[in-house]
């Protein structure tokens, strides 16, 4: 990658702000595959002779095992193993406590209800408010400025958990031969996966490959090494010298694979009637399940000068029976963003101003203003109404807010090889979770090498691949792409200077160059590309990148604009158009670039509006362990979403998995707030919260 | 999952004999699957003999006929009639839109097109505690209603218990409104009135319908309800469990209403009649906004809401005063272009 501003790329047809990408026109490489069902997933994976693994899981919130009938379980026909003991503790719904392994997937679940085990339960806590029932007094400089303020906020926001609830659920398929064994892991780190492997299988690594060609979602839940139903599927492959196979049902996945914690917020502001903040306090809790910590609440996020910090002891973790956190599409982030930008539209709203007035004003970045002022346009934020100023059945109601997200070191290694034939492979050892990744490696060795995409064959999601980036933290495109981009100039030039040579010219290499699949001498055609590769010798070329291209500078930085209805008399929420503008630096897959902002909201929206894990408060146990009752936006709840990609004045590539979650549902409370009158706190803003909400008195200044 | 023999029967009478057949301890009737396989999957019902009566059509009538039909007023359905096929019917449209209505946002299309009429009457109720495998509820021979002290903001507000679930059909109360019978054979040949298939869970909790072992519903017969309409309240717009239903029937003159027939859904464990606001709406103009927000108001009285689901209360006045507009060809706008 180069490290000024492209100029000869073709300029998006977006708005004008909106710059150029890389590719504008190449849709997913792997669509066609994944449409058709070609594309084999980790879950697809029966193997021939396999064994399979179910896992004795905790029914309630906290409960020990009394009894379970193991001689029972190993009577049904096909139980190879029986492990489960009286006694063990249960502590969230979901959590494993032994394991069955059988020769079919039928004879695991007759085996498991065979079992018939019996709990003793016990009482549970299934969320922050079990443990945190009263808020902590202002501090004295607070208490301070309430006595002289004009104008007080004392606020609390709350968000739930949310699970990732990935379409294809968590697992792995080992596939056991006499000279290697084969891990078809879903996972968000091939490379990482194999970490810890060898010990599990009870074989050297050099006999273990990690494959994972095709990933059916992760959010941020299948990172790190492998999971615990990879490792079961190897333990059991390695003991038994046989193929295994893991992967969770789908109420498994919903209550066993990591969470997005819950969280509370609890602020205090004093500020002017113009709506200065003098000052106040910020003080955090997340609710982490089963786990010591790991959770976590952005406010404040720095995106606005509030002049209130949070300070050393600002965010406290609370236990309680639920499955414990892992990374959620930028973890802790949205969480703060809902609460802070619906506490500036409070605010606003006291002070009778325009949020979008406050909000440039305290903007920390001048990029802020400049994309609220575009966005503000784009969704006709002319025609807002006042906070609480609309008396009919229908009340429209318009939001925004901002994202921030940190920026990208180098890393990940790359290789593109040319073969004599002409063809080219591009390969990383990392893989595509949906987020387009394959068709980025695939856009920048094309682009490296002036070859069109259609030549190159892109190799990811295996761990005999040069070792690529996990899929976590929005790094992969920033770290990756400049990577492989820059092998793929390299592998140029070498195939140039041999093309040099052989006109004869081999001191005026710098006359060559590749343009459109055509080799050039002085800006002329000299020669095409299959005939340039005829050149090669037998091996062809490889050149590789061990990530020692910096992707660039800076941050991500969004706004977005939200516009819906809420019916007054039911509470009903319809969501009808959101402006998305985000920064990623240079943009290297146009279409795939705009699904993850699309993808984005359409999550951060269902956030906003429906996801809750529903724990029972008395015995703990999810009661809405599917994806019929854990409910996500549908096809009739859409908005029209127009995504912007913002380039201006930016050279380096970041990646956009993250940023576009965190301003959706802050965005979307402040829409409803300003429809209704009243701010709804917690999410998700459902009809019956927004009733309630909707009844409440007024309290404190000017709402209305 | 159990092994089980699959019967694919050419009649209702084949399938009752299948049904009698003292080999088999658990018999259940497959229209659509929807409801079944997912109990199933729950693992909370352990069919030995899975009778699929899909396809089966009623005696005498001619392959490839319309399996919705009217004569002199009444319109006839047969138990096995998709529901798409009752949206897409112009006669259901034109002569009983309530039925139509009611079924064209329920669930999603892939289940509209395989779930069946009869299926969609005798479904199991929703509630999470029922469906839940790992929970004994009074309905799977349980000592309690977990619903009473836990999670209930889908939860009935009418009824005195024991149990609280609402009852899950669309299509029951419309038919209700539209005055539906229920036709059967089998183990009784019978025609029971709508408002009577149901019991409250008083009756018994372990079935929500009055049908007997053995005995197959082989067609619905009801009036048409030229005025009629439906509103349901859902907190997502696809694919969801309504909040609140409501169903009603007009007569009018001029703007008066005449006579209407209400019933609500999602509010009780049987479709739950409201002739409190059907004598209420009598007399008043459809044009009355006053007039017909007082009469709906009465469809709360008696209402016992439960500790999360007091909004129900709100929802269901709204629900039918809008079911009445629709009804009278006067939508209330509520939507809004993007």
């Amino acid at each position: 990658m180069r490290d000024s501003t492209p100029t000869d790329m073709p300029t998006t047809n977006r708005p004008a702000n909106a710059g150029c990408s890389v590719n504008d026109d190449t849709s997913r490489l792997d669509g066609p595959a994944k449409v058709s069902g070609r594309a084999k997933y980790g879950r697809d994976m029966y193997l021939k002779d396999a064994l399979y693994i179910g896992f004795v899981r905790c029914p309630y919130g906290a409960a020990v095992l009394k009894s379970a009938d193991t001689d029972a379980a190993k009577a049904v026909p096909g139980v190879v193993e029986v492990d489960v003991d009286a006694g063990r503790q249960g502590k969230y719904h979901g959590h494993k406590l032994g394991q069955v392994v059988a020769e079919s997937p039928l004879a695991v679940k007759r085996a498991l209800r065979a079992l018939k085990c019996q709990w003793d339960k016990k009482p549970v806590k299934t969320g922050i408010a079990d443990t945190v029932t009263e808020l902590p007094e202002p501090s004295a400089k607070t208490a301070e400025h309430f006595k002289s303020a004009e104008l007080t906020l004392e606020a609390v926001y709350t968000t739930p958990v949310q699970p990732h609830s990935c379409l294809e659920t968590h697992g792995g398929a080992v596939e056991w031969t006499d000279e290697k064994a084969i891990a078809y892991a879903s996972t968000q780190g091939t490379s990482a996966a194999r970490d810890g492997l060898d010990q599990h299988l009870d074989r050297p690594q050099s006999e273990i490959e990690v494959v994972c060609e095709y990933i059916g979602g992760g959010f941020g839940s299948k990172l790190g090494g492998p999971g615990k139903e990879l490792q079961a599927a190897a333990s059991a492959a390695g003991k038994h010298k046989r193929s295994a196979y893991m992967f969770d049902t789908r109420s498994e996945d919903q209550t066993d694979t990591g969470m997005r914690p819950s969280s509370q917020t609890l602020a205090r502001v004093a500020f002017k009637k113009d709506g200065t903040i003098l000052g106040g306090e910020i003080r955090t809790w997340g609710g982490v399940g089963i786990a010591g910590g790991g959770g976590g609440c952005h406010v404040p996020s720095g995106r606005y000068r509030l002049g209130i910090r949070k300070g050393r002891d600002g965010h406290t973790d609370v236990s309680f029976n639920g499955g414990g956190p892992m990374p959620a599409r930028a973890p802790s982030f949205p969480q703060g963003a809902f609460a802070e930008e619906l506490m500036i539209d409070e605010i606003a709203a006291m002070c009778d101003m325009d949020p979008l007035t406050l909000k440039k004003k305290l903007a920390s970045e001048d990029v802020y203003r400049e994309m609220m002022d575009m966005g503000a346009k784009m969704i006709g934020w002319h025609d807002r109404r006042p906070t609480g100023s609309q008396k009919g059945v229908v009340r429209i109601g318009y939001g925004l807010g901002t994202a921030s997200w940190h920026g990208v070191g180098p890393g990940g290694s790359a290789e593109v090889a040319i073969h004599p034939d002409g063809s080219v492979e591009a390969r990383s050892g990392t893989q595509d979770p949906g987020t387009g990744t394959r068709t980025v490696l695939g856009i920048s060795a094309a682009s490296g090498l002036g070859v069109p995409l259609s030549v190159v064959t892109v190799r990811i999601g295996h761990s005999n691949l040069p070792r690529g980036p996990g899929s976590g933290g929005s790094q992969v495109t920033g770290t990756i792409a400049p990577t492989m981009m820059n092998a793929a100039e390299h592998a140029k030039e070498q195939l140039l200077t041999i093309v040099a040579r052989a006109a004869g010219a081999g001191d005026s290499v710098k006359e060559f160059d590749v343009k459109d699949g055509v080799i050039t001498r002085n800006g002329k055609p000299h020669l095409d590309w299959k005939q340039a590769c005829q050149k090669l010798p037998p091996e062809g070329i490889v050149a590789k990148n061990h990530g020692e291209i910096d992707p660039g500078e800076g941050n991500n930085q969004g706004v977005q604009f939200v516009k819906l209805s809420v019916d007054s008399e039911t509470g009903v929420v319809r969501p009808l158009h959101v402006v998305a503008i985000q920064s990623c630096g240079r943009v290297i897959f146009r279409k795939g670039a705009e699904s993850q902002i699309i993808g984005s909201v359409i999550q951060g929206m269902s956030n906003a509006l429906f996801e809750r894990q529903v724990f029972d408060r008395n015995i703990g146990t999810v009661l809405n362990d599917n994806l019929e009752a854990y409910k996500i936006l549908g096809p009739y709840d859409m908005p029209r979403i127009e995504p912007v990609l913002w380039t201006q004045g930016q050279t380096g590539v970041r990646g956009i998995g993250e940023p576009p979650i965190v301003a959706t549902s802050g965005a979307v409370a402040c829409a409803i707030f300003n429809a209704v009158g009243r701010p709804v706190r917690d999410l998700p803003m459902t009809p019956d919260r927004i009733l309630a909400a909707m009844a409440a008195p007024a309290k404190g200044g000017a709402h209305s | 999952m159990n092994r089980f023999a699959l019967a694919q029967p050419r009649s209702f009478a084949e399938a009752a004999t299948v049904l009698a057949d003292k080999r088999f301890s658990l018999p259940v009737l497959k229209g659509g699957g929807i409801d079944l396989v997912d109990h199933i999957k729950e693992g909370l019902t352990e069919p030995d003999v899975v009778v699929n009566i899909r396809r089966v059509r009623m005696d005498g009538v001619a392959p490839g006929s319309a399996s919705i039909t009217e004569n002199n007023g009444t319109i006839q359905i047969e138990a096995t009639t998709t529901l798409t096929d009752i949206v897409d019917s112009p006669l259901i449209r034109e002569r009983a839109p309530v039925l139509a209505q009611a079924m064209e946002h329920a669930a999603s299309l892939q289940v509209r097109n395989v779930a069946t009429l009869a299926g969609n009457l005798l479904q199991r109720p929703r509630c999470w505690y029922y469906r839940h495998s790992q929970t004994e509820c009074l309905k799977k021979g349980g000592s309690r209603c977990f619903a009473v002290e836990g999670e209930n903001k889908y939860h009935a507000i009418f009824g005195d218990g024991p149990c609280h679930i609402v009852h899950p059909s669309n299509m029951a109360p419309a038919l209700t409104v539209c005055q539906g019978v229920v036709h059967t054979t089998g183990s009784a040949k019978r025609e029971i009135p709508l408002s009577e298939l149901y019991h409250m869970p008083d009756k018994g909790v372990h079935s929500e319908n009055n049908l007997q072992p053995g005995e197959i519903v082989t067609h619905i017969t009801c009036t048409t309800a030229p005025k009629s309409g439906f509103y349901a309240v859902k907190e997502k717009q696809s694919f969801d469990w309504p909040l609140v239903t409501a169903y009603v029937v007009l007569e009018i003159e001029g703007t008066r209403i005449t006579s209407a027939r209400v019933c609500a859904g999602a509010v009780a464990p049987i479709p739950w009649v409201l002739p409190n606001v059907g004598a209420a709406l009598r007399g008043v103009s459809v044009d009355d906004d006053g007039g017909l927000r007082k009469a709906c108001a009465v469809a709360v009285e008696g209402a016992k809401p439960m500790s999360d689901n007091a909004y129900k209360l709100r929802l269901l006045p709204v629900a039918i005063r809008r079911a009445v507009l629709i009804a009278a060809g006067r939508p209330e706008e509520t939507e809004v272009a993007s």
